[in-house]
């Protein structure tokens, strides 16, 4: 019950931290200097002339006052309406909803990877420290932290596409079309995540609750996969929750050299489009995709550690 | 301390089923908003018969858009242009060529333009292409005529009628010569069949599906992936030789090269679609033909006459003088774009008046910035006057790959005559915002290209509110240039309309008003099975009525 507790009063948080983060989004977006309308006429190569700009602002809704379009905004998103798009003059929410699965697969698959390659390389460089395993496993940490994600893209392009033909180059079909682009975005995921689990588990090895369970007479094995590496594992996870967020924000780069029609260029070119309902929404799914994450992070943490739960509710 | 009877991989579980929840969201994302009509095909049984059927692949950066006729973003041009067609075409030259008109006659008044329309021409529904299905066109796009007041003849236009089935008569309020070049813009003049109206008849927002005369039709659309376009083989004109098109969107221009080294495409094509070096190592590799088409707008400075040391026309001929375009074009655009001269390149029409070319001489530049009392100081590198130093301000796009070099290069060549040349990268829209205002010394800026030119060039010069105007504000004729620039829209008379540009061309160039830079070109690269490619002389028209594959 502790735990559901906990997990409700954080939810209860999240709320104000969205209306927020709207609110700022909303407030920044009508301090740009620029003129969305003039935006648009200079995008579709139409010369700004006055009665354009006029029709184009009346059309958009930008000659409202800005508490009645913040208004008419909340208004729509209580109805679970994002609103119409300046450019494509489709309602965002279907804009979205054609991009969203796209990103999501990419960034959970991505987290999916590192963790099925970090965990055991992490837990093998920790029991063999300073042995070969541990010396890849930093070379490995060297050039994940080191490599441009766009340079890995091409490399893994040109070899595994264009020379082996083994993967498409472009497309978001299938799931072997995000074979590529998911490794390419976990081979820095891997990097961190391997060498946060290592120091954990060197940590941890040097806890008494691991003496004890050696008197036990308990195996190195058990030792770690069943007690140690519940406590070794709470960086990863908080790390992780704070990448999920960064994922969902959509890999730009990565999404424009696999040519995924995913959230990362579609924000992109609502940005250079001013095109301020997109921009609101995808700030807006941002936010939550991150208050989600850390959540989520916070939330295993707690299940693994119950510790924490008692903590909050001590200081309630 | 150790609570043995907890799930051991818990967390991994969690993990795994939020993945499996998610990866279930995914489904293809086959969207039919351009087209309710839209059969989707078999694609498997279609790439088995790739060869035979002569199947051309491109790759396009975004996505084709809604194909609407009259609207603009997020339609793209080489899609609204290759899809539907206008009364009359541009050619060679700026030369006027019959399309869905077969003739047309101008009144002695230069103000009734009376076309007859082409017989026997359907839509690919099916339905007659006549008067009535023009007036529908006209009458929306004039419904929303502040849209596009942008282009003269929309702005002009008083009445439309159809006269008979064949024959439709448009009354402007004015004479406007460019009317007929006009007609020949991608958008929004080009003509949507009935059935592909909403049902209020505006098509400022929607349409209900593509309904072309043209020689394609759209089969196949997955949005922001890949559209697929057929030959429609009841096309009034000549066929094109390739039966389908395919369009992959490939937003990222290192991807367009991989993708054409793998095969998965058969052209690349376009302005700026590739970087520059990019096509140069495909032109070496000797793998592929490789293209540039003629000049199809150009790229240029604008000097801001209106203030500061620019004001004075020595210091804006000792700016002629001292950049090294040649240098420019080949050092930043491997000879891709070629040198100008002049503003308006001489294959545009009225352009080609034998204007004599600034030769770069450093010497020259010095001693025109001496005559203008900028001398330089013993023991210092920057010219003074009055004790001020020389210095000026060039304007760039921030994020653009040709301009930002091209800034640099110009730094350094006007640093040798001893000007000091501040450079500034902001973003399109800022950059936008200091030319409406004139804030600039410098600033790059391109023509619209073919169609719009020279008649939209004039147009932004003379008309204030685009910066261009403001910045000739010192010129001691601008009343007179300008006159002459609202009159030659008005000519009737070829040889008055050649005088009045020459004369307006000439001002242009003596008062050095623009620095010219550069041509924009167009490129190509395919594989040698691709034949008889050609470059259409409209800036945003495409090649693929004359392509075919001979694998």
């Amino acid at each position: 019950m502790r735990w559901l507790a906990y997990v409700l009063n954080r939810l209860a948080m999240m709320v104000p931290v969205i209306v927020g983060a709207s609110f700022v989004c909303f407030l920044l977006l009508r301090a740009s200097p620029v003129d969305p309308a003039k935006a648009y006429l200079s995008v579709s190569n139409i010369v700004p002339t006055e009665q354009a700009i006029a029709a184009v602002r009346a059309e958009l809704g930008l000659d409202r006052s800005f508490w009645s379009q913040y208004g008419h905004w909340l208004w729509q998103l209580i109805h679970f309406d994002f609103g119409i798009s300046f450019f494509s003059k489709l309602p965002v929410a279907k804009e979205l909803a054609a991009r969203l699965p796209i990103t999501a697969t990419l960034a959970v698959s991505s987290l999916f990877i590192a963790f099925v390659i970090s965990i055991p390389l992490g837990i093998a460089s920790a029991l063999r420290k300073n042995r070969i395993i541990d010396h890849i496993s930093r070379i490995l940490a060297f050039l994940g932290a080191s490599i441009p994600q766009f340079w890995l893209a091409y490399l893994l392009l040109y070899f595994l596409s264009v020379k082996l033909d083994w993967f498409p180059l472009q497309g978001a079909d299938t799931w072997i079309h995000y074979v590529l682009p998911s490794f390419t975005l976990a081979f820095a995921l891997i990097a961190t995540y391997s060498r946060l689990l290592r120091a954990g588990l060197l940590e941890s090895m040097e806890e008494p609750f691991v003496l004890y369970a050696r008197a036990r007479g308990l195996s190195t094995y058990k030792i770690i996969i069943h007690h140690v590496l519940r406590h070794a594992i709470k960086p990863v996870i908080t790390a992780a929750g704070m990448n999920l967020g960064k994922l969902f924000a959509g890999a730009v780069i990565v999404e424009q050299i696999f040519s995924m029609p995913g959230m990362g260029g579609f924000f992109l070119e609502s940005v250079y489009h001013r095109d301020y309902p997109v921009i609101q929404s995808y700030v807006l799914i941002m936010a939550i995709a991150f208050v989600v994450g850390n959540l989520a992070a916070d939330v295993i943490q707690a299940y693994l550690d119950p510790r924490l739960t008692q903590k909050t509710n001590k200081g309630e | 301390m150790l609570r043995t009877g907890t799930p051991k991989y818990s967390f991994i579980f969690i993990v795994l089923i939020f993945t499996i929840i998610l990866a279930g969201c995914n489904s293809k994302t086959n969207e039919s908003s351009p087209s309710a009509s839209v059969s989707a095909s078999s694609s498997a049984s279609e790439s088995a018969n790739a060869v035979a059927d002569k199947t051309l692949t491109l790759s396009w950066p975004k996505d084709i858009g809604p194909l609407n006729p009259h609207q603009y973003t997020p339609n793209e041009f080489f899609a609204q242009g290759m899809y539907y067609e206008p009364l009359i075409d541009y050619g060679e030259g700026g030369k006027l060529i019959p399309k869905l008109a077969e003739s047309w006659d101008i009144s002695e008044d230069g103000k009734e333009y009376t076309f007859h329309l082409r017989q026997n021409v359907k839509f690919s529904d099916g339905s007659d292409f006549d008067s009535a299905v023009v007036q529908k066109n006209f009458d929306t796009i004039l419904a929303n005529r502040d849209m596009h007041s942008w282009l003269g003849v929309i702005a002009q236009i008083e009445k439309t009628e159809a006269i008979d089935a064949h024959t439709f008569k448009i009354t402007l309020k004015n004479r406007y010569y460019p009317a007929l070049q006009e007609f020949a813009v991608v958008r929004p003049l080009r003509f949507l069949g009935a059935a592909g109206f909403p049902d209020d008849g505006n098509t400022a927002n929607e349409i209900k599906s593509p309904i072309t005369t043209g020689p394609w039709v759209l089969t196949e659309y997955t949005k922001d992936q890949q559209a697929v376009f057929t030959r429609n083989d009841n096309y009034w004109g000549t066929k094109p030789k390739i039966n389908k098109l395919v369009v992959k969107v490939i937003p990222d221009a290192e991807a367009r090269v991989l993708a054409l080294e793998k095969g998965d495409i058969d052209l690349i094509w376009g302005e700026g679609v590739i970087s520059l070096d990019s096509f140069v190592s495909l032109k070496d590799s000797g793998k592929f033909e490789t293209a540039i088409s003629d000049p199809v707008a150009s790229r240029a400075l604008i000097v801001n006459s209106s203030k500061g040391p620019f004001a004075d026309l020595n210091v804006r001929l000792a700016l002629q003088h001292a950049v090294n375009k040649q240098a420019l074009v080949e050092g930043v655009t491997n000879n891709v774009e070629k040198m100008a001269d002049t503003i308006i390149s001489s294959n545009f029409p009225y352009a080609n008046i034998g204007l004599k070319p600034y030769d770069y001489n450093l010497e020259t530049a010095k001693s025109l910035l001496d005559q203008a009392g900028w001398t330089l100081p013993e023991g210092k590198s920057v010219r003074e006057k009055d004790g001020k130093p020389l210095e000026i301000e060039l304007v760039y796009m921030g994020p653009d790959q040709i301009e930002k070099p091209m800034a640099a290069a110009i730094q350094s060549d006007l640093k040798q005559i001893g000007v000091s040349l501040k450079t500034t990268g902001v973003e399109r829209e800022l950059r936008n915002k200091r030319m409406e205002t004139a804030d600039f010394d410098l600033l790059f800026w391109g023509t619209y290209g073919a169609p719009y030119d020279p008649h939209n060039f004039v147009s932004t010069n003379y008309e204030p509110g685009y910066g261009i105007y403001e910045s000739q504000q010192g010129l001691a004729m601008k009343d007179e240039l300008h006159q002459q620039m609202k009159d030659v829209l008005l000519t009737v008379d070829e040889q008055e309309r050649q005088k009045l540009y020459t004369s307006i061309f000439t001002i242009l160039h003596e008062q050095a008003v623009y620095l010219p830079i550069s041509y924009l070109t167009n490129i190509a690269v395919y594989p040698n099975y691709v034949k008889e490619f050609k470059f259409p002389a409209h800036r945003d028209e495409t090649p693929f009525d004359t392509i075919d594959i001979q694998k």
